[in-house]
């Protein structure tokens, strides 16, 4: 870590610091901006668990219900299936997202002419919005004469009736691909970080000592980029997490019949359509206790594959 | 018999190139369809090539649909919020890095747990607050809030600055200097590759940002390029007859300036993404 390079100076300019301490330049320095975290991130994340308490449809007081909104999430049929829906939402979209990464960074890990604009091409999808490519992707999936159907025509294939976001069955993986697509570019960068560090000459030990294709990105690479596997994940993660309201808000509302019901639309449902504010607190919990749980999952998993030989 | 080298080579570069295109290919294929006119676009068999350049959509799409209006909220939203922010974290990062104070890290915590609570589960919350303030639909009420965001910003910065040698600080504090002006002189010019990989990620992140504005930022006068672009998607005829390519022109425009910044700066991007010099 370079932060070691400051380490043997501090004996020395202990001396003079020891009786100078920065409490007023700090407080000038760091308190503006620690006054507005409190404001409108600290107090969000402790109001989140407080609000869920309380009933409160923005007028007036908030009311005192206890545990009425957990109680009425437990019988709520849209809770089941909305955390259901998620948890398939990430789960397709996190593990393609590591895996194609991957393979494209190895495709393109090496040096050519014109190298720089093929990457580029790589990179592009990453800086478009999500507004914009559920534009894009609308204009692809469209029903009948959409490029897509066109495609599934021309291979055999019949292309879902109602088109591929109001069929059931394949909206889900639909608004997948379309946030697997902005995502790849930085996983894709991330990975070509990782295998650059790794020495050119331990793979071609491996070439020598025989060792394949797969056995040297099973063996080699793969535990080689372990440690950005897991950010690549946890990345992810929160990428496919947000863009669960932004491509079902624009693209699906939801449909067909709760198909696309992510939870955090599901959250911008209670509060914005329905004015139930607390109740969209407690299921804010929620989506928290899943996050956390899959990073704790993700964090487990890694501990798994890096004690493997 | 082994395939020869070179072959192999250029197989793979084929492979590379082909790969690079597919993916950039739906946004290509948005942009021709920009410019085709609305015949070819409703054709029944896809269309990839404009067969005439219809660039006076690009000018429609802009007047009819986006607006300068909204163009200049979106400019104004990503520079005060990203140039707040940065302020707020180049001076706290440079506090928690080399200050000496009580609650130091206590505060270093605090900005690194929230670096695992996704905005996602407190922006209802953040709604709530911002609307006790009486600052929903107004400028600072978009701003404020996405400003304050410093978790991230905050330990870049402290990453970076504790890494500079000490000596120049001892130094300078020994001649009398200031913590402001060695801020000014020190810590933001040399700071600069940091600051790069800050802004790559920042400006990025809040020209794309929906949710927020959405609940914050919805009335005409206050509402941003991401939230007309989502009405396009939602099927809005913006109450004219805008025709289809002019929807695509206006999406394009709102796209190209992140695309060509993104380039740019993509090194940068990487760094910070990866919180270090690490390439």
């Amino acid at each position: 870590m370079p932060g070691m390079l400051a380490e043997p100076t501090v004996a020395l300019s202990r001396l003079h610091r020891r009786r100078r301490r920065d409490e007023g330049a700090a407080l000038f320095m760091l308190g503006p901006n620690v006054a507005l975290f409190t404001v409108f991130v600290g107090v969000p994340i402790l109001g989140a668990f407080a609000l869920s308490f309380f009933a409160w449809d923005l007028n007036g007081s908030p009311t005192w219900v206890g545990l009425a909104n957990f109680t009425a999430m437990v019988n709520d049929p849209l809770v089941s299936i909305s955390v259901k829906n998620t948890l398939y939402f990430v789960a397709m979209g996190v593990l393609p997202t590591v895996f194609i990464a991957l393979g494209l960074a190895l495709l393109i890990n090496f040096q050519f002419r014109g190298i720089t604009i093929v990457r580029s091409l790589y990179l592009v999808p990453a800086a478009v919005s999500l507004a914009a490519s559920a534009v894009i992707w609308q204009y692809i999936y469209a029903p009948k004469f959409g490029l897509l159907s066109f495609l599934f025509d021309k291979l055999g294939l019949t292309p879902p009736s109602d088109g591929f976001l109001f069929t059931p069955g394949w909206a889900l993986p639909s608004l997948d691909v379309v946030c697997i697509w902005t995502t790849l570019p930085i996983a894709v960068l991330l990975y070509l970080a990782a295998l650059q560090r790794i020495p050119e000459s331990v793979i071609e030990a491996a070439m020598l000592d025989g060792a394949g294709w797969f056995r040297r990105v099973r063996y080699v690479i793969w535990p080689g980029v372990s440690d950005m596997t897991l950010l690549v994940a946890i990345i992810s993660l929160i990428a496919f997490t947000a863009s669960g309201f932004d491509l079902v808000n624009i693209l699906t509302k939801g449909q067909p019949i709760y198909g696309t019901e992510t939870l955090i639309y599901y959250i911008y449902y209670s509060a914005v359509v329905n004015s139930e504010w607390g109740y969209a607190a407690a299921l804010s919990v929620l989506q928290f206790l899943m996050i956390v749980g899959i990073l704790a999952l993700l964090a487990g998993a890694r501990r798994f594959l890096v004690r493997r030989p | 018999m082994r395939v020869s080298k070179r072959t192999r080579r250029a197989t793979r570069i084929f492979f590379a190139t082909l790969v690079g295109v597919v993916l950039a290919g739906p946004l290509l294929y948005l942009i021709a369809g920009s410019l085709m006119s609305s015949a070819q676009v409703d054709a029944a068999t896809p269309q990839f090539i404009p067969s005439s350049l219809h660039l006076d959509d690009y000018v429609n799409g802009w007047n009819l649909v986006l607006q300068a209006r909204t163009f200049l909220n979106s400019v104004i939203f990503v520079v005060f919020a990203v140039g707040i922010q940065w302020a707020l974290c180049i001076t706290g990062g440079l506090a928690v890095a080399k200050m000496r104070f009580r609650g130091r890290s206590a505060i270093t915590s605090m900005f690194a747990v929230s670096l695992f609570i996704p905005v996602v589960t407190t922006v209802i919350p953040t709604f709530v607050v911002t609307n006790q303030f009486g600052l929903i639909d107004t400028y600072p009420g978009l701003i404020i809030p996405i400003a304050a965001q410093t978790g991230f910003g905050t330990l870049l910065f402290r990453q970076y600055i504790i890494t500079m040698p000490q000596e120049l600080f001892d130094a300078a504090r020994m001649d009398g200097a200031g913590w402001w002006l060695l801020l000014r002189r020190l810590v933001v010019p040399l700071a600069r590759p940091a600051t790069a990989a800050y802004l790559a990620i920042s400006v990025i992140t809040a020209w794309n940002m929906y949710l927020w504005p959405l609940l914050a930022a919805n009335a005409p006068h206050v509402e941003v390029l991401s939230e007309v672009v989502a009405a396009i998607g939602q099927g809005d005829n913006f109450g004219y007859n805008v025709t289809q390519p002019q929807l695509y022109a206006a999406t394009v425009i709102t796209v190209i300036p992140m695309v060509l910044a993104f380039l740019l700066v993509q090194p940068a991007f990487v760094r910070g993404l990866t919180g270090s010099g690490v390439e």
